[in-house]
């Protein structure tokens, strides 16, 4: 025991002789403060746009809540992830349709046209916020699957449209319209 | 080294081939979203394996170009006629023989069927003589 309190007191007086406080509480502030600012850095920010979503589509994640996100250039309807649920998945009590209409957007992150499959929520009253309608390749309704006024809860169980998801299918050979 | 490069170069060469087929993509997109990504369909939709049903009935070949769903696709003929030969082999097992072409699915797709459901059971329960 008394070794070790020797050991420790040899220690803290060579640190005390070597050290002033004030530079130990400089350093260690300044490891706190630069941790913290690190994200903040450019290099971070440069890394994240490499970042992989939840689905392995590259780039940044954006705000799903937001109508500008780019997976919702095809979108009619209230965004999933502004009422419980999020882009790729239903609210609670409600059920993805089977049945539903798919477009093509760009991720401007990679520049690679990707198939999306708006999978409508069904099941309980419309949702009401996030209100999305950018319809960007939709046709008319005599195209009707290709057309999003139409109420893609047909296939569900309930026919009462909640809101709507953006699933990313995999990657387009081409945007659409077709050639 | 040599076999390595041999195959690396016939990888080479597959690949144009590979990037031009668009079946899988205009199933995707013009298919899938209510026959599902399975082609299984669901209540109020018909499911493409059940065209196995009807492999090798006369007027099945006319039938699978001219229903709605074909016919009526964004797509044109050569493409058309791509993808009924990719999901004619993947639903009954048998690519169509001889393949569809574009000229035949021009054909076919500008006299549609009117009663799909209809014409279904007929060609299902036609007795080959």
């Amino acid at each position: 025991m008394s070794r070790l309190d020797r050991w420790f007191e040899g220690m803290s007086r060579q640190s005390a002789r070597r050290l002033s406080r004030r530079s130990w509480l400089s350093r260690f502030g300044g490891v706190l403060v630069g941790g913290a600012t690190l994200p903040l850095l450019p290099v971070a920010r440069a890394a994240e746009k490499h970042r992989l979503g939840e689905d392995g589509v590259k780039g940044l994640k954006g705000d799903p809540r937001r109508c500008e996100y780019w997976r919702h250039c095809a979108i009619d309807g209230f965004l999933c992830s502004c009422c419980g649920g999020s882009h790729t998945a239903c609210p609670p009590g409600t059920e993805m349709s089977p049945v539903t209409w798919i477009g093509t957007c760009r991720n401007p992150a990679d520049g690679i046209d990707y198939i999306i499959s708006y999978n409508d929520c069904c099941g309980k009253t419309f949702c009401g916020r996030c209100m999305c309608n950018r319809n960007e390749g939709e046709r008319p309704l005599y195209h009707w699957y290709r057309n999003n006024d139409i109420n893609w809860c047909g296939g569900a169980k309930s026919q009462t449209y909640s809101c709507s998801t953006a699933v990313v299918v995999k990657a387009a050979k081409e945007a659409q319209p077709e050639k | 080294m040599k076999g390595l490069l041999l195959a690396m170069g016939l990888l080479l060469l597959a690949l144009p081939t590979r990037a031009d087929s668009y079946e899988e993509h205009d199933y995707i997109l013009n298919c899938s979203g209510c026959h599902r990504m399975d082609g299984r369909g669901s209540r109020t939709v018909p499911s493409l394996i059940a065209m196995a049903e009807l492999r090798g009935k006369p007027g099945a070949r006319a039938y699978w170009a001219q229903v709605p769903g074909a016919a009526q696709a964004p797509l044109t003929d050569v493409r058309l006629a791509a993808l009924l030969n990719w999901l004619v082999k993947r639903f009954t097992g048998q690519s169509p023989n001889p393949a569809y072409t574009g000229e035949e699915v021009k054909r076919l797709r500008s006299t549609p069927v009117r009663d799909p459901a209809a014409e279904r059971i007929k060609i299902r329960d036609a007795i080959v003589r």
